[in-house]
């Protein structure tokens, strides 16, 4: 999802997480979605949101354990845990460092392997890449790109870097004071001249 | 050398209640961001229900056991009709809910229970000969006991915040109950359930303190107690179980030797020595002395 700053990426992104109250429908798989966050998340919803908000005063594995609050299966939690440790191997190694005291980019990953800890079948990342550095934000790109590709995770990621979105994206959503404005392929995108030069600027 | 030691061991006993209910503040403080000023007045009502237990012939420790339930449910449900309803509005108007509480508590204890004192009786042995000897100093059963509830209870919220997954969801909620809803964590079943813990931790408070209080179960018990209690919570931060305990205890020391040593502070003046130390407190140290700052990264 792309948009200018103040399109109303964030807004969308909290009304499908429950964060703010909305009228008309949302909905996933055909069925609408709970208002409430905690239900959101129960039905397989999870956002990343801007800004990350992980839990400062909390050691990376207490983040990641309450990750899985919605969930009952104690051993298949901890198979995440590890899981999600070794995918991101700083999260491994200050695991027992609190969250507060990680790098602006460590505290990304935190909070994006908190988020799959609840086994979501849509991950919500509002502007993931906020304040990383570039080669940070490709291997993270790439890694979600692998999450995707094995577990069938389907991704809403807000990015403002077009270019790098349109890499990974299998369509593009344009938003524009509110309203999508443009939407479809990367391809697509790219072959619109006027799309181009008013929303991508070259 | 042993009256200092009695003196000593007065302090600590006090102290150990003041702690008590301090740990019960600090519970719905890193939940709700609320001094609870109805706690104080919560204690002395789930006390009332405990005593009159006791006049029905029911065992002791079936009244406590009894009183905790009935703190729990009653802090509970305080949370849930009354304070999360104005919660959304502001902070004022939770702290004015409080004090209509304290009031409201205080007036329906006296309304069922009459005003007149009442003989709580002790679950420890506290008879004249119940004693220990130290150095001279004679230690009553009834002040191990106190000491015992409050390593106990230490012990028991260790475990409940280390181990298990209501105490981790109870630290995210405080941390940041924004992100812990996000993460799925119910957040409203988690306040009222800190609520209900404060309450039940207050109701032991009071039953243990006031078999030992000088003015023994009357509707004016928990008034200096829940202000040396607050002053205990300030002194740890507000946010620290460890200081809310380290605080109760230095404040009942410190009582306990200004009464004794300094002849011109006569017992009625130990409230003011409690205050005296919150204010000092404040103004060196205004998070408390272990008040977390929190380490923020933007
Ligand atoms: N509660 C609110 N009341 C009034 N206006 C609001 C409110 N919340 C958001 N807005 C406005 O709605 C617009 C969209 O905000 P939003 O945070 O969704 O933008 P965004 O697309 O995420 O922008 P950015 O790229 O800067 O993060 C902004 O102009 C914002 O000021
Ligand atoms: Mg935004």
């Amino acid at each position: 999802m792309l948009g200018a700053n103040g399109a109303g990426k964030t807004t969308t992104m909290q009304a499908i997480a429950g964060l703010m109250s909305w009228r008309g429908s949302i909905e996933l798989d055909g069925r609408p979605l709970p208002r409430r966050p905690e239900q959101v998340v129960r039905s397989g919803v999870s956002l990343v949101p801007q800004g990350r908000g992980t839990l400062g005063a909390l050691t990376v594995l207490e983040n990641l354990r309450v990750g899985a609050a919605v969930r009952t299966d104690a051993a298949g939690v901890s198979a995440d845990i590890d899981r999600w440790c070794e995918v991101f191997p700083v999260l491994g190694r200050r695991s027992r460092q609190t969250a507060g005291t990680l790098s602006g980019g460590e505290q990304q990953m935190l909070a994006v392997a908190r988020a799959l800890m609840s086994r979501p079948r849509l991950l919500l990342c509002d502007e993931p890449s906020l304040g990383l550095a570039p080669i940070v934000v490709q291997e993270l790109f790439a890694t979600l790109a692998r999450i995707n590709e094995t577990d069938g995770t389907a991704m809403l990621i807000v990015e403002q870097n077009a270019e790098l979105a349109m890499d990974l994206a299998s369509t593009v959503y344009l938003l524009d004071v509110g309203t999508i404005a443009a939407s479809g392929t990367p391809a697509d995108f790219r072959a619109d001249d006027a799309v181009r030069t008013a929303y991508l600027g070259y | 050398m042993d009256l200092f030691l009695e003196r000593l061991i007065s302090g600590l006993t006090n102290g150990s209640i003041y702690a008590l209910l301090a740990l019960a503040l600090v519970v719905v403080f890193r939940g709700t961001g609320t001094l609870n000023f109805a706690q104080g007045e919560l204690a002395l009502f789930t006390t009332f229900v405990a005593w009159w237990l006791t006049t029905q012939s029911l065992p002791i420790w079936f009244a406590i056991a009894a009183a905790l339930g009935v703190g729990f449910i009653m802090g509970a449900l305080i949370e849930r009709l009354l304070i999360r309803p104005v919660a959304k509005r502001n902070d004022m108007a939770v702290l004015i809910v409080a004090l209509g509480l304290f009031t409201g508590l205080n007036s329906l204890a006296g309304l069922l229970w009459g005003s007149e004192t009442k003989i709580m009786p002790s679950p420890f042995p506290n008879g004249e000969s119940d004693f220990i000897s130290i150095g001279g100093a004679r230690l009553y059963g009834d002040a191990l006991g106190v000491w015992g509830a409050l390593i106990g209870l230490m012990g028991l919220m260790t475990l409940l915040f280390r181990f298990t997954k209501v105490g981790l969801h109870m630290r995210a909620v405080a941390d940041n109950a924004t992100s812990a809803t996000l993460a799925g964590v119910r957040t409203s079943r988690i306040l009222a359930i800190g609520w209900g813990l404060s309450g039940a931790i207050g109701a032991l408070a009071g039953v243990l303190v006031t078999p030992l209080a000088p003015q023994q179960l009357s509707l004016t018990t928990m008034f200096s107690i829940f202000i040396a209690a607050s002053a205990a919570a300030l002194f740890g931060g507000l946010d620290s179980l460890v200081g809310a305990v380290v605080g109760g205890l230095v404040i009942g020391v410190l009582e306990a030797m200004l009464t004794g040593y300094v002849s011109v502070i006569g017992g009625s003046l130990q409230q003011t020595s409690a205050l005296l130390i919150i204010v000092v407190i404040l103004f060196a140290k205004p998070t408390g002395l272990f008040g977390t700052t929190k380490l923020v990264r933007v």
